[in-house]
């Protein structure tokens, strides 16, 4: 054999025995796979070794908690259900379910398990627990996103507002942003009043807007909680005006400007007195990027006086693929992880807001202020349509509202659009 | 070598050519042998689905002809991608190849700091496009970003890069021009250095300028890596997706949709997987046609040793 | 033999404007660079700061004590060894084939190997996938180099190299006996050496930054090659870990830069000693 031939068989060699060695010695592991990085706010608690130790002891079992990429996850997790070769739990978003309801890719939660679970949570949980009848898909975790609008205290006592009265019609919220707006020399925006949410993934455009869509009394879908079958009422008198809202803000006001691409980052730098998101991910990063910034949190605001507000839950899920190969230990675990003593333990030790009924009534969750201020958003907290068209949906309505306030539209044109589109979609889902 | 030399070893050649065949066989088997099992069969397959509803995990996969290509080409989405992805590779191909050049040719000289500023020209290539995106992504924002600052202290305007959908394409066009510099750079410093010395001498002889001697010496010579460029950057400018992917997700507007992040969406967020087979297969055979037509046209241009 | 192109512009604007581009080019390293060495709340500050007010090491203490990174090296070097030896062993001995003999169904087969860039990975990675878990290559070495055993830009740049070496080097040693591997191994190899170097280069670039397929074919923690252990420093929602991931991706970079420094000394080292350009 030449020397490159000897090299290469050596070299094959070595290649094939190193999984061989890796295969050996293995105890009986469940494996979870979830997100890496602090976009769950939540389950950055993964990655803490000792998590499951209690777990492991009690049921003699390994818990192996793999982290992933959030971008590429979804496209992971459907090569790995093609190949039949997927993790036992799955941490996921919960807009990412209707994709996986379509194809039928989990486990239920058993009926009596899912009817004990339901009995017990707080309202807000039930919500999103629910898919219809009773039927639950995963477990929702606790610290679920509820959007709300936050606003920066200090700016507003410097324009003359009351720092302590956030605008509760859509007027007043243009009056505020049209006041909190600044201006360099040369005429330049340098703070926006509200932050907008323009570019990026169809979806995201759309989270944050769906006050605005909801409140106004359009709607992503007629009926959010069936799986098939319905229509879009985007394309509406409520719909249309929600488009209007920014884009007057935009042309008009002058009070927003596209050029501040991500919200929360701009309000978080002072750089946007007001902005709509997720208030958990606010908490969560203020005391770090922001020490000094003083913020209030309140519900959207309405179209006009003694209208409801409206705004979206949000959360993730610990679903079981049904081509696990260790689903009884796989249910195990998270009925364990979510018990109400976890509940409580967690929740406590990371600063989020429980699930349990019997945990909001203790310490330190009953006082404080922020998870108080929580409860007065979920009442108003609308799920995100489990549609199987839902991405669909997602994408024409996100791409309406990126057109319209691009200017490459009307609202009228790429409402019409968005419209036919998304029906499609949920035509196409239930084929 | 002169073409009048070349007749007698080619006649010798072609008398032993059925002793070569098999040696050829032999000698491409284990590329052809990996492939195809590895990347052909795969390839294969994921075409195939275009014929088909398919509904990968839960294994049921209905034959439905030509209907997914009836869909697409009704879907004003895809066509859109399909005009971006054109813009962008009839933009970049050209650039980076004639930037490519003059950059080689500058490098085969000799000047103080060459090896210096080779490296610099070359390191974009070094990091992977993801991580480069993300740091052009944060470099492109109009507050935060390097770019604005520093056109606010030449006094010019500011720009909105990504975030307008009139630049969005042009900003992922830069960065791509960035980052395939130096792959273009150094394989036309290596045709550069193929090139035997005798041409240029028998050139300056004559009588040429620096100039004709890169016209009528280089250029011509260069001919089979221009070729081999223009279809390499070529396949892969049309499946241009991770720059895409990170710095606007195909927006705003759709004015960044580019056929493979479409492909990707649909396969992917609405697990419509025959469909994307059927927008894949339309790109492979687009891809195709070009690169047969590339390398037949420049078949007349190439010059022989 | 004069080789330099100089247009009488003057060798001063020629190095102002390289000069000039050069920063230009280096820029974003240069972000990186100082993000990675700049405290957290200098990264965040507004309006931005390009010059750090103090430089600092905690970014790479955080990457360092957040993941296994002599784990990812040695996986990404045994991944990128021998994906790069195989695809340039193979591709010679194609590229020979392709370049040297006519044979029937050349250029099908040509067409076939050029055809794999042609599809994109990002499908083909699911039907790759599926074959690999029935052979049980998933999550093993052996699955994340089944698609790179072999390159068809390997294959198509060795065949442009040998191409370009007169017909009379082959035509000698075949009169002196030596047997078309001896050729392919000894004598044509030696000669396309900027080629090979070339080829090596960027085979090796190409393997150690690839993050799809990894991604797709990687579950254990202790398989994770470098791209797929950086995209674990990104936070999609929170711009807060920029310090951490920039100082992770030059963690990964720098081995690179290394590497191409060493080609390229290996390059003109080639050059001298052959004589023979290429």
């Amino acid at each position: 054999m030449t020397r490159g031939s000897k090299m290469l068989a050596i070299s094959l060699a070595i290649l094939f025995l190193i999984p061989a060695i890796a295969v050996a010695g293995a105890a009986k592991t469940i494996t979870l796979w979830y997100p890496a990085g602090d976009i769950t706010a939540g389950a950055a608690h993964f990655g803490d070794k000792a998590l499951f130790t209690e777990f492991e002891k009690k049921y003699n079992v390994k818990v192996e908690a793999v982290a992933l990429d959030y971008d590429t996850m979804q496209q992971k997790i459907f090569a790995a259900a093609a190949g039949k070769n997927i993790a036992d739990i799955l941490f996921v978003d919960d807009s990412w379910m209707p994709g996986f309801l379509k194809e039928e890719m989990l486990e239920p939660v058993a009926d009596a398990k899912a009817k004990a679970w339901l009995d017990a949570v707080s309202p807000e949980i039930k919500e999103l627990s629910d898919y219809g009848k009773g039927r639950m898909w995963g477990y929702v975790q606790y610290g679920i996103d509820v959007y709300g609008l936050t606003w920066n205290k200090d700016q507003f006592r410097e324009v003359g507002l009351d720092p302590e009265k956030p605008p509760k019609t859509w007027d007043e919220f243009r009056e505020y942003a049209k006041k909190l707006v600044k201006r360099d020399a040369q005429g330049n925006i340098t703070r926006v009043g509200y932050a907008i949410r323009h570019v990026g993934q169809p979806h995201g455009i759309v989270h944050k807007h769906f006050w605005a869509i909801y409140g106004a009394g359009a709607a992503l879908v007629d009926d959010h909680r069936t799986l098939r079958g319905g229509k879009t009422l985007i394309n509406t008198p409520g719909g249309k005006a929600a488009l209007q809202l920014v884009l007057d803000m935009l042309d008009v006001d002058k009070s927003t400007s596209l050029n501040f691409p991500d919200p929360r980052a701009a309000f978080l730098k002072g750089i946007a007195s007001m902005q709509i998101s997720e208030t958990v991910s606010i908490r969560a990063r203020q005391p770090k990027e922001a020490p000094d910034l003083k913020w209030g949190m309140a519900l959207p605001p309405v179209p006009k006086a003694g209208d409801k507000p409206a705004t979206n839950l949000g959360g993730w899920l610990y679903v079981v693929p049904k081509l696990a190969k260790n689903k009884a230990q796989a249910w195990q675990l998270i009925e364990w992880l979510n018990s109400p003593e976890k509940d409580f333990e967690l929740c406590k030790k990371y600063n989020a807001s429980p699930r349990y009924k019997v945990n909001w009534e203790k310490e330190p969750f009953k006082s404080d202020p922020y998870d108080q201020g929580l409860k007065q958003l979920y009442p108003y907290g609308i799920k995100l349509p489990i549609n199987l068209g839902f991405n669909g949906i997602m994408e024409a309505t996100g791409n309406a509202i990126q057109k319209v306030w691009h200017h490459e539209a009307s609202v009228d044109a790429a409402l019409a659009e968005a419209e036919r589109l998304a029906n499609k979609s949920i035509a196409d889902a239930t084929k | 070598m002169i073409s009048e030399r070349r007749r007698s070893p080619r006649q010798v050649l072609a008398r032993l050519h059925s002793r070569h065949v098999l040696h050829a066989y032999l000698f491409i088997a284990p590329v052809i042998v990996l492939f195809g099992i590895f990347r052909v069969a795969p390839s294969i397959q994921t075409l195939l689905y275009s014929f088909y509803k398919v509904e990968l995990l839960r294994g049921r996969f209905t034959f439905i002809g030509l209907e997914n290509f009836y869909s697409l080409l009704t879907d004003e989405i895809f066509r859109k991608a399909t005009v971006n992805t054109l813009t962008y590779v009839t933009t970049i191909v050209p650039i980076s190849a004639f930037l490519g050049l003059i950059l080689a040719v500058l490098f085969n000289a000799k000047f103080h700091l060459k090896e210096f500023f080779k490296a610099v020209y070359f390191s974009p290539m070094v990091t992977s496009t993801v991580a480069a995106a993300m740091v052009w992504w944060w470099m492109y924002n109009p507050q935060f970003g390097i770019f604005n600052v520093l056109l606010k202290l030449v006094g010019l305007p500011e720009q909105p890069w990504l975030m307008s959908s009139h630049m969005a394409l042009t900003s992922i066009i830069i960065f791509s021009v960035w980052k395939n510099l130096g792959y273009n750079m150094i394989i036309y410093l290596a045709g550069l250095q193929a090139i035997p010395p005798q041409f240029y001498e028998a050139a300056t002889i004559d009588g040429a300028g620096a100039l004709r001697r890169f016209r009528h010496v280089t250029i011509p010579l260069l001919a089979p890596t221009t070729t081999f460029l223009l279809i390499y950057d070529t396949i892969l400018a049309l499946q241009v997706f991770d720059q895409v992917f990170v710095l606007t997700g195909g927006g705003p507007a759709g004015s960044t949709n580019v056929v493979v992040l479409d492909l990707y969406r649909q396969a992917f967020e609405r697990y419509n997987f025959g469909y994307a087979a059927a927008e894949a297969m339309v790109l492979f055979l687009f891809i195709m046609a070009v690169t047969i037509l590339q390398y037949y046209y420049s078949k007349r241009y190439e010059v022989a040793y | 033999m004069v080789r330099s192109i100089l247009v009488p512009v003057g060798r001063l604007s020629l190095y102002l404007v390289v000069g000039a581009v050069a920063a230009l080019m280096i820029l974003p390293f240069y972000w990186m660079l100082i993000t990675a060495v700049m405290p957290a709340p200098d990264i965040l500050a507004f309006p931005p700061k390009w010059i750090p007010t103090r430089l600092t090491l905690e970014h790479f203490v955080a990457a360092f004590a957040k993941a296994p990174w002599l784990t990812y090296y040695w996986n990404s070097f045994v991944v990128a060894v021998g994906s790069v030896s195989c695809s340039l062993l193979f591709g010679l001995f194609a590229g020979y084939a392709f370049a040297v003999y006519r044979f029937p169904l050349q250029n099908f087969f040509f067409l076939l190997i050029l055809g794999t860039l042609m599809v994109p990975v990002q499908v083909t990675s699911v039907a790759l996938y599926i074959q690999l878990s029935k052979i049980g290559w998933v999550d093993t070495f052996l699955g994340i180099l089944a698609p790179n055993f072999a390159s068809a830009f390997g294959v198509f740049m060795l065949r442009q190299g040998i191409k370009q070496i007169p017909v009379d080097v082959i035509e000698a040693a075949r009169i002196d006996g030596a047997g078309e591997m001896r050729i392919v191994l000894t004598i044509i190899a030696p000669l396309i050496k900027t080629t090979v170097a070339t080829v090596a280069m960027i085979l090796f670039l190409g393997s150690w930054n690839d993050f799809l397929w990894p991604v797709i074919i990687i579950n254990s923690a202790d398989l994770r090659t470098l791209p797929v252990g950086i995209a674990l420093f990104k936070d999609p929602y929170g711009n807060i870990n920029y310090g951490p991931l920039m100082a992770a991706t030059l963690i990964s970079t720098a081995p690179m830069l290394v590497a191409y420094v060493i080609s390229q000394k290996y390059m003109i080292r080639g050059i001298a000693l052959t004589g023979l350009k290429g």
